[in-house]
């Protein structure tokens, strides 16, 4: 059953779409991520959830309930700021237990509670401390679990992440999924990055230009990206233009391509055909796998990533990336005329954009 | 001959002030110093135009300066006229500078422009032009209509330092954090924003107070005899005997001394917190 509901959601800013028609359904204590470049609207409609910025069009429920119009200062709801935004003139305690005042809780509760939450960020022997005392982790752990103290219905995370040093940023993620899990607490959580949104979340909305792109499980974003944008923006994907011919084959410029499903393309329809680096097969011998796509090319750049190594290879004028494993990598030079090979399954045909 | 490979010891890595830099601090201090020192000595010498230093000293001056009747009352309006002022640039400014900081931000460079105004416009015209428009009963001439002006006057003086400091704690978004965690206006403002800014409203307070305790146009044009300020008293007693001028001026800066000393120690908790914040930015 839906806990958090946007209805029809739209925002301008001075006529220009900032949020166009956003509808989405959140379940109760799930984690959604809203994931798009910057200027998409995801930190805008995360924001209108929270009671920053009126809606110009839609609703939003919450727990059946309509809080549209309700100020944040009553919305029961709990946010994660990006520049962390603890008070700097009070000490940690005072930065948890400050929801907790303003509900006029008991002071020895208020104390219970902190302590619980410090432990549930596991920073318990930094009660007395003032914020700039705290490493940035340490901040945003905080502001963390100021946010949890007053046991909100929904907790909002702005990009929480992005002001930290990579390492804490990974340690830190799964320290909130942890969390988000053991409280099974409802969460909306905005970022920019695809790797965040991809391994901390139940379902993951891609945004692009106000509108919504996609809605499913990271697999699915991954896997069958439904628009161009999605699967441009996620992960890394060689395009090759060209028009559908038959029932299986693109025709590019100087190859054709073997897909597996044309299903809702036209004969002689403009197409481009996505392929992911990592499904590419590089071999320095002409292969011969009957069914498969075999082009010929010569290797331009050769980068070290760790686990795998990046090759970019030219294919009649065309950059394609292919990801090989360091166990193949010593018999890859550059200027090395190679064979690239991957299988019609691992083409995702989609449509042109007609812009 | 020189060393050419003097040995480098770890003493001599601390920077020391050299002959030029030590000459400009010295004639600035000089600079400085001079009047005021020349003030303090002025008050308690008895004659003082045929020697570099006086002829000897007494406390005579005094004496009469704290005999003349307007004394107290020109002290005590003095007082008035800058705690009036100081209250009413921190509950008209404050709030302003908060919201246009978080509500208006568009606005920001428009009242940075007007802060500057009361620069540009002369006390004269800024005084005689309020004496023009409000020249109707109870205002025309009265002390409200001096501590009004001289609000506009000091203005610029209680505005930038607020403003510098809520710049400085990104107010919106501490704003916001708080309006989440179920705070109001009021709350927001009375225990998130206020006391990160005391530093920047307690600055602000002593510009005001210093600028206003010794303001002399704009008192003299607008209620004159009316309501005699000490600065007022000062210029009087400059015609009348230079001596007694210069006790005053000694009372003067005392109480303004004394003053300042009062709001930064009343303020020093807060500014404690604020300070630790700023440091750690």
């Amino acid at each position: 059953m839906s806990y958090l509901e946007l209805k029809n959601v739209s925002k301008f800013y001075s006529g220009v779409v900032a949020v166009q028609d956003f509808n989405l359904e959140i379940d109760k204590g799930s984690l959604v991520s809203f994931l798009g470049p910057s200027g998409c609207g995801k930190t805008t409609t995360l924001r209108m959830i929270a009671g920053f910025g009126r809606l110009d069009e839609g609703t939003i429920l919450l727990d059946g309930e309509d809080i549209t119009d309700v100020p944040p200062n009553r919305r029961d709801i709990g946010m994660v700021f990006q520049a962390y935004a603890l008070f700097p003139n009070m000490t940690v305690q005072g930065n948890i237990g400050f929801g907790l005042l303003m509900k006029k809780t008991p002071k020895k509760e208020i104390k219970k509670k902190v302590d619980h939450v410090l432990e549930l960020v596991r920073l318990q022997d930094t009660a007395k401390r003032f914020p700039h005392q705290l490493s940035g982790g340490q901040q945003q752990r905080i502001a963390l679990a100021r946010a949890l103290a007053v046991q909100p219905r929904v907790l909002l995370l702005d990009e929480p992440l992005s002001a930290l040093d990579a390492e804490v940023r990974v340690v830190l993620r799964g320290e909130i999924r942890r969390i988000q899990s053991e409280l099974a607490i409802t969460t909306v959580y905005v970022t920019h990055d695809q790797e965040e949104a991809l391994s901390i979340s139940d379902k993951v909305v891609v945004m692009n230009k106000g509108v919504i792109e996609q809605v499913g499980i990271p697999e699915e974003i991954y896997r069958a990206p439904k628009t161009h944008f999605v699967a441009t923006f996620i992960g890394t994907a060689n395009q090759f233009l060209g028009k559908v011919s038959g029932t299986n084959t693109v025709m590019c410029n100087h190859f054709h391509l073997l897909v597996d499903d044309l299903k809702g393309f036209n004969e002689g329809q403009r197409a481009v055909v996505l392929v992911r680096p990592e499904t590419i097969q590089v071999q320095p011998d002409p292969p011969e796998r009957k069914g498969w796509n075999i082009i010929p090319g010569e290797v331009e750049t050769i980068t070290f990533h760790g686990a795998v190594t990046r090759l970019g290879v030219n294919i009649y004028g065309q950059r394609v990336a292919a990801d090989i494993t360091v166990a193949h990598t010593k018999s890859i030079s550059l200027n090395q005329k190679i064979w690239l090979l991957f299988s019609p399954d691992a083409c995702q045909v989609m449509a042109v954009d007609e812009e | 001959m020189k060393h050419p490979q003097k040995p480098v010891r770890e003493t001599d890595t601390k920077i020391r002030p050299t002959g030029w830099q030590i000459l400009c601090i010295a004639l600035f201090l000089f600079y400085m110093l001079l009047p005021i020192v020349s003030t303090y000595a002025f008050s308690v010498a008895t004659r003082w135009d045929r020697t570099i230093l006086p002829e000897g000293y007494t406390l005579e001056f005094y004496i009469r300066a704290f005999q003349t009747s307007y004394f107290t009352i020109t002290l005590r309006n003095s007082l008035i006229l800058s705690v009036a002022t100081i209250v009413v640039s921190l509950i008209v400014i404050v709030p302003t500078v908060y919201w246009v900081h978080t509500r208006l931000i568009g606005l920001k460079p428009w009242l940075d422009v007007l802060m500057i105004l009361p620069f540009g416009i002369p006390t004269v015209v800024l005084a005689l032009a309020l004496v023009q428009v409000y020249n109707f009963p109870p205002i025309a001439r009265s002390p409200i209509l001096l501590i009004g002006a001289v609000v506009v006057y000091s203005m610029p003086f209680m505005y930038r330092p607020v403003s510098n400091a809520l710049q400085a704690i990104d107010a919106l978004t501490l704003t916001e954090a708080g309006q989440i965690l179920g705070a109001n206006v009021f709350q927001v403002l009375s225990k998130i924003i206020i006391p990160n800014i005391l530093p920047g409203i307690l600055s602000g307070t002593l510009l005001v107070f210093s600028t206003v305790f010794a303001e002399y146009t704009l008192t003299s044009l607008i209620v004159g005899a009316g309501f005699k300020t000490f600065p007022l008293l000062l210029v009087e007693y400059t015609r009348i005997n230079g001596n007694i001028a210069a006790a005053f001026s000694v009372v003067s800066f005392t109480i303004a001394w004394l003053f300042s000393i009062l709001i930064l120690w009343g303020g020093s908790k807060g500014q404690n917190a604020s300070a630790e914040t700023i440091q750690a930015r």
